[in-house]
């Protein structure tokens, strides 16, 4: 019973995501069972449309950014909380916390409203800066469970053995959560990768990639709008995979290496 | 004389309107294995934390090495310490561990082996220095703690409750282990514990300390023999207290009433009419059925139940007034001499009375 409810639950979070992937390789530009064909030609029309490639390189430039800037902003917002105590860790918490419940429609009108105020015109900058807004509650809502468990203790032994405060960061502190601020920016990079409300109101003239598919199928539903989908969910997961990887590298190039030193040592 | 290796003077510390240390005085010398023991909250802790550089005294000196310690950082202090949860490094292995201290101080990589490799000797840890920290046992993880301080040759070595993550069998060899590293490697250990046994066992001088102050310095025999108020008696080891009145001194012995009979104590400082608290240890305490003349204390109980430990049995027997004293014999081969509800005759020394003024 589990087991089939565990299958169905799959088929939801997926089915479509792999609809979206077989019509994508269709040849023909229905998207209905049977398929004719397999083809790329959906790819090859997206990178033929100078409007899409165009914005797939404004969402990579902007979600880069971003997530540079919020992992830096986050992370240090993060290390603070754990370390904050009593109520002023409750009201920091809380305060944090409290975009992810906004709308994402009056964050787009009040950042709208605030950069006109200022007079910044709106550019893939203004998106950026709004895409921070968003993820960054994300970022740190993602990352603070598992910093408050980082036991303080371990800085603490790292000065008793001679290292500064800075020393005792970057050779404990950091080592230790990266893996869980790796995982925090790479869910940013996906917010601010297919973010469209928010970005609706701040973009200018360059779109990103959801906004320009958007106005696409406002028009006319055409299969380049599948290649682009796909293409944008290969980012995420590529990225994903990556970090994966060098999670694993790392781990195996550290074994050899000890064996390598201490083989010749103890021998 | 030995020579002085830290010396606090005046020591005082508040977290803002709680007051943690007061007027703290310790001078420990070279070589010697010092136990900052007390209750939880006592400012053992904090002491120690001031020592290492982790919190910086209110008001009052430490020196190190005759060199001012305040206001320097604990990365520049000689010190280093052993933590409560070891608060080994996660994400290196054993030998990098331990080489973390050395590195800092850019030791070559060669000497590093070597030091690496003779420390681990040294906790007989010699072949696990490739281990992940996730793969050691409590034990395992609390030697390379060990190592991981001692490799840096402090001048001293501070140990927080080491051993109260360990169970039982564990905590007594390694309170053995830690006698032996100390006699191998001649530092100076201060050592922080709540764990009076261990207190005891492991040091050349117990510093005993009771909210914020230092309530009594001394050897452990010293301290178990002659404490110089009712909370030492009560905190080191077990003891029976009894309060009484002085109602004769007659030369080098005094009278008092515990309203069950008459207690013989030794007379020094006392004047009749003084109220008093006795402190009598359960192993001072002789039971027996047949009375006899000897000078001391002499009162009748009633045995209420008994504890069998082995090599020793311990009475509970209750007074006249119903106090209950605790008294504890060596078995011996006549085994368990009494049952509960058994009357007998409770005896013990003069000299095993210690008074308190109250």
């Amino acid at each position: 019973m589990l087991r089939a409810y565990v299958w169905l639950y799959v088929g939801v979070l997926f089915g479509p995501l792999f609809l979206i992937v077989l019509f994508s390789f269709h040849s023909s530009p229905a998207q209905i069972f049977p398929m004719e064909g397999l083809s790329l030609i959906w790819y090859r029309k997206f990178f033929e449309n100078e409007v899409l490639v165009q914005s797939l390189k404004h969402s990579l430039t902007v979600a880069v950014c971003c997530t540079i800037i919020t992992t830096i902003i986050g992370s240090m917002a993060a290390l603070a909380l754990a370390r904050l105590q009593g109520w002023v860790k409750d009201a920091f918490g809380y305060i944090t916390f409290a975009p992810i419940a906004l709308p994402g429609l009056f964050i787009g009108v009040s950042l709208l409203t605030l950069f006109a105020q200022l007079g910044i015109s709106r550019s893939l900058v203004t998106v950026t800066i709004a895409h921070v807004l968003v993820a960054l509650p994300f970022f740190i809502e993602s990352c603070r469970s598992r910093l408050e468990y980082f036991d303080l203790s371990l800085e603490e032994a790292a000065r008793d053995l001679g290292a500064t405060a800075w020393d005792s960061f970057r050779l404990v502190t950091l080592p230790i959560i990266s893996p869980t601020l790796i995982g925090a920016a790479i869910l940013v990079f996906a917010i601010s990768f297919d973010e469209v409300i928010v970005t609706i109101f701040t973009s200018g003239a360059e779109t990103t990639l959801p906004i320009a598919v958007w106005s696409m199928m406002r028009q006319a539903m055409t299969p380049a709008i599948n290649a682009a989908s796909v293409l944008a969910l290969s980012c995420v997961a590529l990225l994903i995979g990556a970090f994966g990887l060098l999670n694993w590298q790392q781990r195996r190039w550290k074994l050899a290496r000890r064996k390598a030193v201490n083989g010749g040592a103890s021998a | 004389m030995i020579r002085t290796i830290v010396q606090l003077n005046r020591i005082t510390k508040s977290f803002g309107s709680v007051e943690a240390l007061r007027d703290i005085n310790l001078e420990i010398g070279d070589g010697e294995i010092v136990t900052l023991l007390g209750p939880s909250g006592c400012g053992k802790t904090t002491l120690m934390r001031i020592v290492a550089g982790f919190e910086q005294p209110s008001t009052g000196k430490i020196l190190i090495n005759g060199i001012d310690m305040v206001g320097v950082p604990p990365e520049r202090r000689p010190v280093n310490m052993v933590f409560q949860r070891y608060a080994l490094f996660p994400h290196l292995d054993v030998f990098d561990n331990i080489a973390f201290g050395l590195r800092l101080k850019r030791m070559p990589a060669a000497e590093i082996r070597t030091a690496v490799g003779k420390i681990l000797e040294l906790v007989q840890m010699g072949d696990l220095g490739d281990r992940w920290i996730t793969q050691l046992s409590g034990g395992q993880a609390q030697r390379v703690a060990l190592a991981r301080a001692l490799v840096n040759r402090p001048a001293v070595l501070l140990l927080d409750e080491p051993l109260a993550a360990l169970d039982l069998k564990i905590r007594q060899h390694m309170l053995v282990e830690l006698k032996r590293i100390h006699t191998e490697t001649g530092t100076t250990f201060i050592y922080v514990t709540h764990d009076q046994d261990e207190a005891m066992m492991l040091s050349d001088r117990i510093v005993l300390m009771n909210r914020g102050g230092i309530e009594q310095i001394g050897t452990p025999e010293d301290m178990y023999a002659a404490p110089t108020s009712l909370f030492a008696a009560q905190f080191l080891g077990d003891t029976n207290i009894l309060p009484a009145r002085v109602i004769a001194v007659d030369g080098a012995v005094a009278q008092c009433d515990a309203g069950v009979g008459a207690i013989h104590v030794p007379a020094k400082g006392l004047t009749v009419g003084d109220e008093v608290k006795l402190s009598v240890r359960p192993e001072t305490i002789t039971l027996s059925t047949a009375p006899s003349g000897e000078l001391g204390t002499a009162l009748p109980g009633t045995i209420s139940d008994l504890t069998f430990i082995g090599n020793r049995i311990v009475y509970r027997a209750a007074l006249a007034n119903g106090q209950v004293m605790i008294c504890q014999e060596t078995r011996t081969v006549a085994g368990v001499r009494f049952q509960a509800d058994t009357p007998v005759i409770l005896r013990w020394p003069v000299e095993a009375n210690v008074v308190f003024k109250v």
